[in-house]
């Protein structure tokens, strides 16, 4: 299928045309609400996973081991530890540091400590992981050397994450998929408007010999017009909105770990532009291509 | 021969019958004129021909091609070697007499260079070149057929269908219609007309088939109209 630039001069004069003829406030309306709504999915689904690495990056196995070993029994342990595939280090935390941090979590319960009297705390080592993947598995292989009373990381927590980011992006791709057919049903409802008032040179152009693919091009190119106008709308909205969320966020709870930065942002809005066009041109072809088989 | 038809039968999804074991031969550069009752077949034997309908048994051959069998995208180029024209024009209103003819060469892809000669050419053709910019509500009825045919004949294709061209016409308009018809014709192309008009065909004095029922119950080489028909009795002088 080759098109020459004189032809497709013609094509884009003539989608234009009709798109400027047939667009409506309504449907470019409606078409930029289905893309805004998926573009904040988009944004909720890039947020959990940024949330997710966060914590991920962060996970520690605190390893307790037993009070009565020396500091030689300690460092071969240490050692023991480090020698374990995918550990990336290990700390030594002592009982009398445990108990420091602790006291410093607790913060205004920290006279629960006094009640207690002595350190309950055993010494620990901190170990960090290269891959939070392997966590489980590290933990499991630490917990079953001598002199280890107990590990802990979080068990759970991030399983419950991963779930939780999943079950939301199923649904987030149930709603894109609803939302991207409405939208090429609009576009294809405004070229099926192009078809009718221009019917009669429709059939001309089959009678003298027209390519199916020479019609359908000014169709293709008026969706992809309205596409982009929907979409162009819908994703300036979506970026202002944004950085305007972040911006009153950031001061109020700045831990939490959302996308602050503007270019992960930006380029979800282009991609929402050119999947807005991509449907456009879609719509007009399929809508078009229906019409020349009747 | 140009054009043949094996047998061929067209049954309509509602079960009317447009031709019934039609076998025929059309050779290059003829005249045919097709005559016959309403429902005769006439259209449908035009149709099959632009592939506008696929028969329903035999085979329709254009050049030894069997064109019952043409995949879908091969239908454009057949139709850029078989144009036809109607009674009632299909013009484009809201384009000029030379866009309405430029159209049919810009939309098969002609090179842009190429269009505006070509154009003039099947204009002056059909006697219209100085009607180039007029649109087509102001002009008459005979005027506006031969723009028609001028876009129907404008990329030099190897056969013309003129499916009743006169039937709006009055009797002297539709001589000069017929006139345009026979120059085109004596160029090489063929021409295959359905008509109800007795006075052209008895006339010209061309190869008549006609058709009744589906069934082709006469082919004269050099034929006249016979049967019931619009006969105004005005020949040409």
């Amino acid at each position: 299928m080759r098109v020459r630039l004189s032809i497709m001069g013609y094509f884009l004069a003539e989608g234009w045309e009709s798109a400027k003829r047939n667009v409506s406030l309504i449907s470019l309306g409606t078409m930029a609400v289905s893309i805004f709504v998926l573009g904040v999915f988009a944004l909720i689904l890039m947020n959990l996973s940024n949330v997710n690495n966060h914590l991920r990056s962060s996970i520690e196995i605190r390893v307790y081991v037993e009070d009565n070993l020396t500091r030689q029994g300690l460092e071969a342990l240490k050692q023991q530890i480090e020698g374990i595939d995918g550990v990336d280090g290990v700390t030594y935390v002592s009982k009398d540091e445990g108990l420091n941090r602790l006291v410093k979590q607790l913060g205004e319960k920290a006279g629960l400590v006094d009640i207690l009297g002595e350190n309950p705390l055993p010494d620990a080592f901190d170990v960090r992981v290269f891959n939070a993947d392997s966590t489980g598995d590290i933990a499991s292989r630490i917990s079953d050397l001598p002199h280890i009373i107990g590990v802990n990381y979080g068990q759970g927590f991030t399983e419950k994450l991963l779930a939780t980011t999943r079950f939301i992006a199923i649904a987030a791709l149930a709603l894109a998929v609803i939302l991207l057919g409405a939208t090429v049903f609009i576009v294809g409802n405004t070229v099926r408007l192009s078809l009718h008032s221009r019917a009669q040179e429709i059939e001309v152009m089959k009678l003298v010999g027209a390519t199916d693919w020479f019609i359908m091009w000014p169709f293709m190119i008026e969706g992809m017009i309205l596409g982009f106008m929907g979409s162009s709308i819908s994703g300036v909205l979506l970026y202002a909105g944004y950085r305007v969320c972040i911006g009153r966020l950031g001061p109020v709870a700045p831990f939490l770990p959302v996308i602050a930065e503007a270019a992960p942002v930006a380029r979800l809005c282009v991609s929402l532009v050119i999947l807005g066009v991509l449907m456009g041109v879609l719509a007009g072809g399929v809508f078009t291509k229906k019409h020349l088989e009747i | 021969m140009l054009i043949r038809f094996y047998n061929v039968t067209k049954v309509y999804p509602s079960g009317a019958t447009g031709l019934v074991s039609v076998n025929t031969a059309i050779r290059k550069g003829e005249f045919l004129f097709l005559v016959g009752p309403s429902g005769a077949g006439k259209t449908t034997f035009l149709k099959l021909l632009t592939r506008e309908i696929v028969s329903t048994r035999g085979q329709v051959l254009l050049n030894g091609r069997n064109i019952t069998r043409l995949r879908p995208g091969e239908v454009p180029y057949l139709r850029r070697m078989v144009r036809m024209i109607f009674q009632d024009y299909k013009l484009l209103p809201n384009k000029t007499v030379y866009d309405n003819v430029a159209f049919a060469l810009m939309v098969t892809e002609k090179p842009r260079r190429r269009i505006r000669p070509l154009a003039n050419e099947a204009l002056k053709l059909v006697g219209l070149e100085s009607k180039a910019e007029a649109y087509p509500d102001e002009l008459s009825g005979g005027e506006q057929q031969r723009v028609s045919i001028a876009r129907a004949i404008v990329g030099d294709p190897t056969v013309l269908l003129a499916d009743e061209p006169t039937g709006n016409l009055d009797m002297e308009t539709s001589w000069d219609v017929m006139e345009v018809l026979l120059r085109v014709n004596r160029r090489g192309t063929t021409v295959i007309m359905s008509t109800h008009n007795a006075a052209i065909v008895d006339g010209l004095r061309q190869r008549v088939i006609e058709l009744d029922s589906g069934r082709i119950v006469r082919d004269d080489e050099k034929g006249v109209y016979e049967g019931e028909a619009e006969y105004n009795g005005i020949l040409p002088g």
